[in-house]
Formats: C-alpha cells, structure tokens, sequence
C-alpha cells in the first residue's frame, strides 16, 4: 500500500483515530474507543490520576492505547509513514510524556512553590523513537502542534482554524463544546479566547441517566400531538425514530425500534427546551407529579439533573458574557456561531440556541463536527501546515481571557447560578445585570439559520469503515493484603469497573477506562478491612 | 342533553338558607328548603366494624341512638342522617337496606317518643371502574341498583350517589394542570356518565315513592381542591382547583335534568350554582366537616344551604361523648344560629358576614359566593347548547371573575396558571364533536383502559 | 350591601407572604432615618447605604442602628432568601452594603463591634475558583462572623498555621478542581496531628459527600448559604461530628 498516515484525536471522552493514504489524499479506515483510557470522568481526573500515579504511568497507559488504535486500523506498520495527533494540552503531554503538573493547578503560587517550570507546547515534529513506548518504526515523523495558551491548547486552534471563524469577516463566535468548553470570539482582526469548565453535564455525565452517545441514547425529544418522541442512537449510531412516552409519566405510548437507555449531553439539552416549552419546568422545579420528566419507564431526568445541566450551560453562557464584554461589544453584536465537537454537532442547534448554548445573537449557526481530528488529519497530509499553525498560535497568545480571574465572568456566573439552581425570575436576572454593567444578555434570535457542515462528527470514515474498541487499554490486577474477597468494593463502584476473580487468594480484576479515577475511590473508601489502596494498583505492567 | 335554560333566581341576592324555591318534604314530617336549616349528620363506622353484617348493623345502630339521643338531648327540632356507603353495605345489596331500616326503625322511635322529625339519606357507593371495566354493564352496576332498590325498600327517604364517570381521565389530568381533560373528564364524560346512571335512579326511586336527591363531584373537583389544600399547598394551584369547581356544577346539573329533586348531596361544594339554576334545596358542609377535610370557605359554603352537614366522622369516643353526639350538636347549634336570624329577620345580614368570611379567603370562596355562583350559573344556561358547551362557559366565567376582581389577591404562581388554563379554555373547539374527537385521540394513547363505549359514544 | 375595609383580622393571606403582590419585607422603623437604613440593606444598595447610616446616626446611638437597622434589615434578608422570595445576588449585594454600614458604625462606636466567632475561610491550594468562597464571606460575615480570608491558592502550611493563631470556630476550604481538593485532606490530617478537631466544612464544583466523608474533621458543605447555620452550630458547642451527623445526613 505504502505511504499511510495516521491521524489522531485525543479527546477526554475517548479516543478517535483515523489511517490516510497519503497519495491518493483518501481516508482508508476510522477506530473509535468507548472511553479513555485513564481512570477518570474528565481531563482533570485525568489530570489528577497521572501526578498520584505518576506521569510515566499515565504516559505509559495512554500510548498503549494508542498502539491499540494503530493496531485495530489494520496498517502494515512498515506502511505508516507519519502520524499528527491534536488534542487538549494535557492530552497531548501525557501523550508526549512532558510536564502537565502546570496544568493541573491554577495557582501561580503553588506552581511557584512546587518548582514547576511549564515546558515547550510550541509545535514540533518528533521521530518514533522520542515517543516512549509508541509501537511504530523508529523513523516515523510525529507532528505535535503548538498550544495558545495552557488552558487553549492544539484543540482550540483547531477549532479556530478548522470551523471557518478566520475567514469570516463579522463577529463570530466558536465554541468546542467539552467538560472543558471552548471559546473563541473574532471581532476583525482580534481573536479573544476563552476556556470554561462548565462541566461534564454536556457530555451526560452526573446526569443520573447520562450516558454518552453509544446505542440506545437518547439524544434529541420532539412534541408530537400526543406525547414526545425519542430520537435514539441505533446499534449503527444513526438517529431513528424510537419511543413515543408521555413525559408526565413513566407510560411508553409507543414502542419504537430502539428502546431507550439513557440520555446524551444533546438530549439534555433538550429536555430542557422542550419541557420549559411546554411548562412542566419551572425552574428549577419540575411540575409533574413525580418532578421528573420520564422517557419511559426506567429512564427519567430529575431536578437534580436541571441543576447539574444549569452549572454547564450557565458557565457557557458566562462566558459569551464575559468574551463579549472583554471585546467591548453586546451580544447582540455576534451574528455567527460555530459549535463544534461532538456535542456541538449532534445537538438541536435550534434548541441549544433557545436554551442558552449559543450566542443569543446568533442569526447563523454552523455546525462543524470535530475539528480536532480534521486537523490532525490536514497535518498528516500536508506536513507544513504544522508550522503555519504555530504562527497562528503565537499571533493569538496575547488575547487570552482567564474566566477564573475575571470579574465579569463571577458575576455572570453567580446570575446564572441563581437563575438555574433556584429560579431567579428574568426581571431579577436583567436588574442585575444592568447593575453589573455586563453586556445584556438579550432573548434568543427566533429563527436561526442553521448549517450543518457534516452528517456526522468524523464526515468521512473511509472505505473500510469505522471499528469500535469497547476494552479501552488493558485490565489490570491488584492482591491486596488482608483482602477477603468480600466484594464490598466490586459492588459499590458506579461504573462497573472491577470484577473478583475466581482465584485462590481474592486477586480484583480492573478495567481502567471504566474506573471514575482518584475523586471517586469508592472501592478504597468502602473497603470494610481497609487494605484497598487504590495507589496500589498497578494500571500499567 | 342539557335542560335548563333559565335560572330558578332572579337574582342571587333572593337565595337564602333554608328556602328553596322547590322545596321538599319526605321523612317523618321533614321539609327541607321550606324555611328552615336542618342538620345532616354523616356516621362513619369504625374500621374493623364492616367484615360481618352484624357488627356493621350493630355499629350504626349504637350510632344512629347517640345522634338521636344528642338531638333529644339537647333540643334539635330534626336531623337527617346519611347513610354513606362504605364499599360492604353497596356490594351486599341486602347489608344496606337492612341499616338503612334499622336507622328508620330508630327514627320512627325518637319521632313516636319525642316528636323528633328525620330523614335518611342513603348514598350508594359508587365502584365502578372506569378504567377496567364496562361500567354500563358491569357487577358492580347491577350492585348498586340493587343497593338503591334494598335501601329504599328499607325506608331510605333520599337517594343519592358520588358517581365516578370520567374519573380516569380527571386522575390523570388535574396533577398535571391539564384544564383541557379535566373539562373532557368532568364536563363531558361525567355528565354523559350521571345522564345513564340518574335514568335508573330516577326510575328506582319513582318505583318506591322515595326522593332522588343529588350526586357530588367529590371524585373530581373534590379531589382537586384537597390537592390544591391550605395556604402552604403548590401542587395543584387553587385557581385551577376553582376552575375545576366550576366544571363540576354544569356536570351535576344533570342529576336535576334527569329528575333529581334534592336535596343535593353535601360535598358538592358546586351547589350553590346548581340552587341558583334549578331551585332545589342543597345541602352544605363547612367548618363542621373539618373532622373530615379542610377547606378554605368554612362559613361561606352555609350561606346558601338548606341542610348543614359534617361530611363523615368516624365513630369514637371525645370528652363530650361520641363523635357523632358531638357532631350532632355542633350542627345543631349553627342551625339553631341561622334559624335564629331567620326568625329575627336578620337572615341576609348573618349570611353577609359568612360571605365576608371567606369571599377572598380564597379563590373557591370567591367562585362560591352567591353572587358570583349566580353568573356562573347564568354562564352555564345560557350555553345549554351540549354539556361540554355549558361546562367551558362555567369555567371560562369563573376565570373572568377571578382575574376580575382586585381584592381577590391571587399569587403570582397561581395567576401564571389561571392564565395559562384560560388561554387553553378559549383555543378550544366549539363544537362538542369536535372536542371529544380531539380528547380522544389523546386520552385513549395516555390513559390505559380510557373507552369512549363506557359513556355510550 | 355591606363592605368589609379591613380584613386583617378575618384571614390572613399568608400564602401571599414573599410574593411579589404582597410585598414580602416584613420590617419596618418608625423613625423615617432608621427606615432608610433598613431599605439600603433591603435592597443591597452601597451607593446610599453611608448617608442612611449617618443620617441615623445623627439622632440614635450607633448600637441602635446596627442592631434595629443593619442587623434587622439582614436578618430580614435572610428570611426572604430561606422563603425564595430573594435569590443568591440580592444576598450578596444586601451583605455589601450592611457591612458598610457597619463599618461606618463601628468607627464611631471606636471600637469593633464584638463577633459571635472567627471562622477561616480559603481556596485550595493550586485553585484560583473562589466564588464560592467569596459567597461565604460575604454571608458569614453579614451574620455577624469574623472572617479571616486566606484567599485563594492558599498552601496547607497556611492555612494550619492559620487555625493555631486565630483558633476559628470553624474552618471553610473551597475547590472547583479535583486536582487540588486533595489539598484538605492533607489539612485535616495535619490538624488532627496537632489535636485541632475544628470542624473543617469543604465544598465546590469538584468537591462530593463522598469524599468529604474520607478523612477526620471534614463536614461536606452542599451550598455556601448553609454557613452561617453551620458556624451557628459550631459556636453552639457542637463538635465536627455532631455538625457532619446534622448537615450531611
């Protein structure tokens, strides 16, 4: 076959790889994982596990994974002849295997006093060999590019550069939609960006019956003329029509072809939209008998959850808030809106608009998929282009907005807060805001032009289609002394992640890419003997 | 079809209690809206009392004697009491007609002795179940015929009954704010329902002289007003509650139009509207049926009543003596006190201050005060054109005078409600036809076990 | 017909109590300076709150209008964001502008008016997120706390070297990240080594039950108006245990 390139997106919610035939410009084949592959619910657990565990560890972990993708791709190793990976900063040093403790704290202080010197996130071009671990011919070229900033990293320059906001000449706005979500505004020549962490709810985490896009998901609701119909992810991932429930009860009216078992980040979303439609949410409070808004039977979404999607979209709207006010501009004044990722390109534009997820503004939005593994892919084609991007980076480092030390930004924040979590009225809300002087936050724009660039997040899978790794890494064992097998902590861990083997001495089997990570030790904190030591574990052999 | 055209008032300031236009004299020398209040005293017996018909006969009989010897005791010049199926005495048809002549027997006792004058209500228990079965057809039907057909022949002077029609739509409505089905439910189904079930009764009382009284829609609009509650109450908003109410007085009505004499059964709180429309005696209940629910129109409710009721209390033991003595002689007293006024020529003026009382206590006080029931009642006559017609008008009325009135002080919580319901109200149809086809398209997929063959359409 | 011209003594609305119509404040002064003072709390306005106070102070002791203004009018406040009438920003603001005015008291009073406890409150080492812990400030101190602010990006060292100097009656520790919550455990252990059994309240966006729950001393704090209650109960005698068996149970 010969020249082959492999393109790779490191996302905190898995990881996405894709093979090109490098002459012929085709993309040959597309692998996705189900999960990442360190223990964790998002890029700070991630974080946190690799400077508990250790960085070698973490490194180790995720570059045997990424063996793990090159290898389910099905390229003759000798064939690959380079390989370009995109993702956040902390991504891709744990990729690299440099420095991230910078990133984990965002204290100059501690950084201070912990001696913790950041190292160079500018592009680079590696070989193989620098890449501790990495199962490819020593001479392969590895492209690395640069970061804006350590909280905007390769991933936002992606989304700059992939979506179209460089060229378009009005105020627009793109927003990556992450537990992490990123921003960038364009006024003319000035590019501000800006990073909140608004949260895994996008992603259907801490939702009770979150889950992230996988057969069975619910990702969108429609009013139909008696109840709501669930749009659910079939076993291929394309949307099909699926129950028809009454969302006042748990009563399926209908049985569709797919059966519901649970729901995305977009089909929170909206939930939310369609059930303040239709007044059965007041916020915060759900006004059906049980307070829940029911997708069937077993699958319904709480009060709780409104709280928890309320922190997400409030800090994203924060931030319009805030990039607008740094800009010296309303919001009003942003017309075009880009939304990308997975969640950006799956959501109900329409209803992401109306809830608050997009710029009020905003009289066109265009959805463009993940620009992430776009770009790892325009770089693996085209080697040069690492080094335009870093000129793009360096021109936009000095616009960054840190939302942590912004005042505009806590004071967005604590109305939407109020407004969320305990139904602060509108008229509350603008006396506020007016108070604040922050830019004013005006009603959505009712009918939106709405592009959708892609079908899908990855456009093109390739001739031989896409394969999914469902065992992300390797399950690892750990004895601990004193253990007696009871099993305390296999049946307390929320993810399912550990399973007692059937062995003489009680040997836990672990399956790191399930395994909520260092917030979570449930398995430590309910050991009824107290030998479980999760820093024991051993995630890489 | 609905009937009345008119109203039986020319105003709502000639209604009165004690005086009905069509007055009604059965019992033992017993007249009700003839001048006069009287007591309905309601006996529940204690749980436990109902497995055998001995213990259960026994229990009203020990009852019934308190309530006549408290009368006696006492000086009240007559007493009604109601016998309040619980579910034993209607499934065993000859249970209730035996106690319904036991408590005759008594009476005829106290009246022989004394000179005490009385009554039986006999109230069959209506279990039905709309959702699971043909309630045109049904066990439970053939039971509660015979029921009536027992009590009457055991000397029951009033039948009445608290039918269920429509109640498995309104269950699932009024706990979502669904005004659109709670008017299907109440406003079409029920009264189709009650045009079935009153036929039979009419024709079962006609056949042993006694007096068809009136049905409650204690199943529904009861239903939403206990829900809705006291002050501290949001699950149900009390403006939708009261919309509710208003819904149920153009059902009722048709107990009256299929010849239904009253008095009224008592936890119609509707009926007041209902006085104002057909001139026949009510009974009420109030602040004295707090030993049962709360409500928030304690004195209100007696403004215009002909019987003065205590809903149900259950049989024990108090300081003063049983709960039912007790009973007996708190409504005796508040008769005493309106007949008084009567006698004196003040009767308008005490029931101005039970108005006063309660008119902006809340919104059900506010849609019950003669004046406002007067309109209402008015909305529902001159919208007979079908029963779905007349109840939209009853409710629609109600939110006027609701958001009418500036000293009715409504929250903004139950405003925004209000609101939202009479936009809905004023969207719909026009026609019945087109209303029921539209309901049924919807409640059949929401509401298992919903047949429109159960109301005969 | 007769009208009735005042219901008060017939019914009372108190359903209406808090919403709008019935205008929910519930406070009010004779004195139209003292009443000034009550509606700057009330409406959390800094801009007017100084010549309110002075304008009260001109013809009332100082003790008369910290007490039956400042401390009334927050007391007020208090109760209207309990029943849902005020929302977290009108807490906020409100707590603004009654500590202006008491400092504007106190200095003519000369001396500082005595608190009902110090309370330690910071941002975990490494985090810069301290909303929440500005939200507690503010609260802690309207009801009538000392505060000592450590700030954010606190190190451990500093804040137990904290808690041997001022001998808070409870210590607070926010974090949004789950990388640096890491940082209170490292806390209690050191004031448990030092028998220092403050109660030690954690909350934040990173910040779960479940891991409050962990170590000694920690009491898991679900939202920032729960800390007055919480330094209510410490100044009352209960210990860290007693406040974790009330508050997260």
């Amino acid at each position: 076959m010969g020249q082959t390139g492999i393109a790779l997106d490191l996302g905190t919610s898995g990881f996405r790889g894709q093979a090109i035939d490098l002459e012929r410009k085709e993309i040959i084949a597309t692998v996705l994982t189900a999960r990442h592959p360190l223990p964790g619910a998002n890029v700070m657990d991630h974080l946190n596990f690799a400077i508990e565990a250790g960085l070698e560890t973490a490194h180790g972990v995720v570059i045997e994974t990424v063996n793990q993708v090159i290898s389910t791709l099905g390229i003759p190793k000798e064939d690959i002849t380079r390989l370009a990976v995109c993702g956040n900063p902390i991504q891709l040093s744990l990729f690299e295997g440099i420095e991230i403790r910078d990133l984990a704290y965002a204290g100059e202080r501690k950084k201070k006093l912990m001696g913790i010197v950041p190292p160079n996130r500018d592009a680079k071009k590696l070989a193989a060999s620098d890449i501790d671990g990495l199962f490819l011919p020593p001479g392969v070229g590895v492209y690395i590019p640069a970061a804006v900033k350590h909280e905007i990293g390769a991933d936002a320059l992606a989304m700059m550069a992939q979506s179209g906001l460089l060229e378009n000449r009005d105020i627009a706005l793109v927003t990556d939609y992450g537990t992490n979500a990123e921003m960038a505004l364009k006024i003319g020549d000035r590019i501000i960006t800006g990073s909140c962490a608004a949260g895994p709810a996008l992603e259907g985490q801490h939702i009770e019956f979150g889950m992230l896009a996988a057969p069975g998901a619910v990702h969108d609701i429609e009013a139909e003329k008696v109840g709501f119909r669930c749009y659910v992810l079939n076993q291929n991932m394309i949307s099909e029509p699926g129950d028809l429930v009454d969302i006042t009860a748990g009563t399926v009216l209908e049985t569709g072809a797919v059966g519901v078992a649970g729901i995305t980040g977009t089909g929170v979303i909206s939930i939310l939209y369609e059930g303040m439609a239709a007044n059965l949410i007041r916020l915060p409070q759900i006004k059906t008998p049980q307070k829940k808004i029911h997708l069937g039977k077993d699958v319904a979404f709480s009060e709780h959850d409104i709280t928890e999607a309320g922190k997400a979209i409030g800090a994203i709207r924060a931030g319009f808030i805030t990039l607008a006010a740094e800009a010296g501009i309303e919001l009003e004044d942003i017309k075009t809106a880009y939304m990308a990722g997975a969640s950006g390109t799956y959501v109900n534009a329409r209803k992401a608009l109306q809830v608050g997820l997009v710029p009020p503004g905003a009289q066109k939005v265009y959805q463009v998929g993940n620009t992430s593994l776009a770009m790892a892919r325009d770089i693996v084609l085209d080697p040069e282009k690492l080094w335009e991007l870093q000129d793009l980076a360096r021109a936009l480092r000095a616009n960054h907005c840190m939302f942590g030390d912004s005042q505009v930004f806590e004071r967005a924040y604590l109305l939407e807060l109020s407004f969320w979590g305990e139904g602060m009225p509108w008229e509350q809300y603008h006396k506020f805001s007016r108070m604040y002087k922050l830019p004013r936050l005006i009603e959505p724009y009712g009918e939106p032009e709405i592009i959708r660039l892609y079908e899908r997040d990855i456009p093109d899978l390739g001739c031989r289609g896409v394969s999914y790794i469902d065992i992300v890494g390797k399950p690892c064992q750990v004895r601990f002394d004193g253990c007696t097998g009871c099993g305390a902590c296999v049946e307390k861990c929320p993810e399912k992640a550990l399973q007692l083997l059937p062995e003489q001495q009680p040997t836990i089997l672990i399956r790191p890419d399930r395994c909520n990570g260092t917030a979570c030790k449930r398995c430590e904190i309910n050991c009824p003997k107290k030998v479980f030591e999760f820093a024991l574990i051993p995630f890489i052999s | 079809m609905p009937k009345y055209d008119k109203m039986a008032y020319a105003s709502a300031d000639e209604m009165i209690f004690g005086s009905a236009k069509n007055p009604v004299k059965y019992g033992r020398d017993f007249t009700v809206g003839g001048g006069y209040v009287y007591p309905e005293l309601v006996p529940h017996p204690r749980p436990g009392t109902e497995s055998t018909k001995k213990t259960l006969v026994k229990e009203y009989e020990k009852m019934v004697t308190d309530v006549l010897d408290r009368c006696v005791g006492i000086g009240i010049p007559g007493i009604q009491i109601e016998l309040e199926h619980v579910y034993q005495m209607t499934k065993n048809p000859e249970w209730g007609g035996e106690i319904a002549a036991a408590t005759k027997h008594l009476q005829e006792d106290y009246f022989r002795k004394y000179g005490l004058k009385s009554a039986i209500r006999a109230t069959v228990a209506d279990y039905r179940k709309p959702d699971e079965e043909d309630i045109r057809n049904s066990v439970a039907l053939e039971n509660q015929l015979k029921t009536f057909e027992t009590s009457a022949a055991g000397g029951a002077d009033n039948l009445s009954i608290e039918s269920v029609g429509g109640k498995e739509i309104s269950d699932y409505t009024i706990v979502r704010q669904d005004i659109r089905g709670t008017l299907f439910g109440i406003g079409v189904l029920g009264s189709l329902d009650m045009e079935f079930m009153w036929k039979k009764i009419v024709a079962i009382a006609d056949k042993y002289g006694a007096t068809p009284g009136g049905d409650t829609n204690c199943a529904q609009a009861n239903v939403a007003m206990f829900m809705a509650g006291g002050f501290q109450d949001r699950s149900v908003p009390h403006t939708f509650a009261a919309l509710t109410r208003a819904i149920a007085a153009a059902r009722s009505l048709v107990a009256y139009e299929q010849g239904a004499k009253g008095p009224s059964k008592d936890c119609g709180y509707e009926d007041v509207i209902i006085k104002s429309i057909t001139g026949n005696p009510i009974s009420m209940e109030g602040k004295t049926c707090a030993c049962a629910h709360s409500d928030l129109l304690g004195n209100l409710v007696g403004a215009c009543c002909d019987l003065w009721s205590n809903e149900a209390v259950e049989y024990h033991d108090m300081f003063g003596g049983t709960t039912v003595a007790v009973f007996a002689e708190i409504l005796g007293y508040d008769v005493s006190l309106m007949n008084t006024a009567i006698e004196l020529g003040k009767a308008k003026d005490l029931q101005q201050m039970m108005i006063h009382s309660d008119k902006y206590r809340d919104t059900h006080g506010f849609i019950l005060c003669p004046e406002n029931a007067y309109e209402i009642g008015k909305a529902i006559v001159a919208n007979n054109t079908s029963y779905y017609a007349r109840a939209r008008a009853a409710a629609i009325k109600s939110g006027e005078l609701m958001l009418g009135d500036s000293k009715l002080q409504i929250s903004a919580f139950e405003k925004e409600s209000l609101e939202s319901a009479m936009r809905t109200l004023e969207s719909l149809p026009d026609k019945e036809e087109d209303f029921i086809s539209e309901c049924t398209d919807i409640y059949k997929k929401l509401i298992p076990g919903f047949t429109l063959a159960n109301y005969g359409l | 017909m007769a009208t009735v011209a005042n219901y008060a003594n017939i019914f009372v609305r108190y359903d209406l109590i808090g919403s709008g119509e019935a205008k929910g404040v519930k406070v009010s002064n004779k004195d139209s300076a003292m009443q000034k003072v009550l509606d700057c709390v009330l409406e959390g306005d800094s801009d007017n709150i100084a010549a309110a106070v002075n304008e009260a102070l001109a013809s009332k002791d100082p003790m008369t209008v910290i007490n039956d203004g400042l401390i009334r009018g927050m007391n007020e406040v208090s109760r209207l964001w309990d029943e849902g009438e005020y929302y977290l920003p009108q807490a906020i603001v409100a707590s603004d502008a009654m500590l202006q005015g008491l400092d504007i008291c106190e200095k003519k009073l000369g001396k500082a008016l005595e608190k009902k406890g110090t309370v330690i409150t910071h941002t975990a080492e490494g985090d810069i997120h301290d909303l929440g812990q500005k939200i507690v400030n503010a609260l802690l101190r309207a009801n009538g706390y000392n505060v000592v602010d450590l700030g954010k990006d606190v190190p451990v060292d500093e804040v137990v070297a904290a808690v041997k100097e001022h001998k808070p009656v409870m210590v607070t520790g926010t974090a949004l990240m789950t990388t640096t919550m890491t940082a209170f455990e490292r806390i209690s252990k050191r004031l448990v080594k030092d028998s220092n059994y403050v109660p030690f309240v954690c909350g934040g966006g990173a910040v779960s039950l479940e891991y409050v729950s962990g170590y000694e001393l920690g009491i898991f704090g679900k939202d920032a108006s729960e800390a007055p209650g919480m330094a209510n109960d410490a100044v009352n005698g209960l210990s860290w245990s007693q406040l974790r068996e009330k508050w997260n149970n």
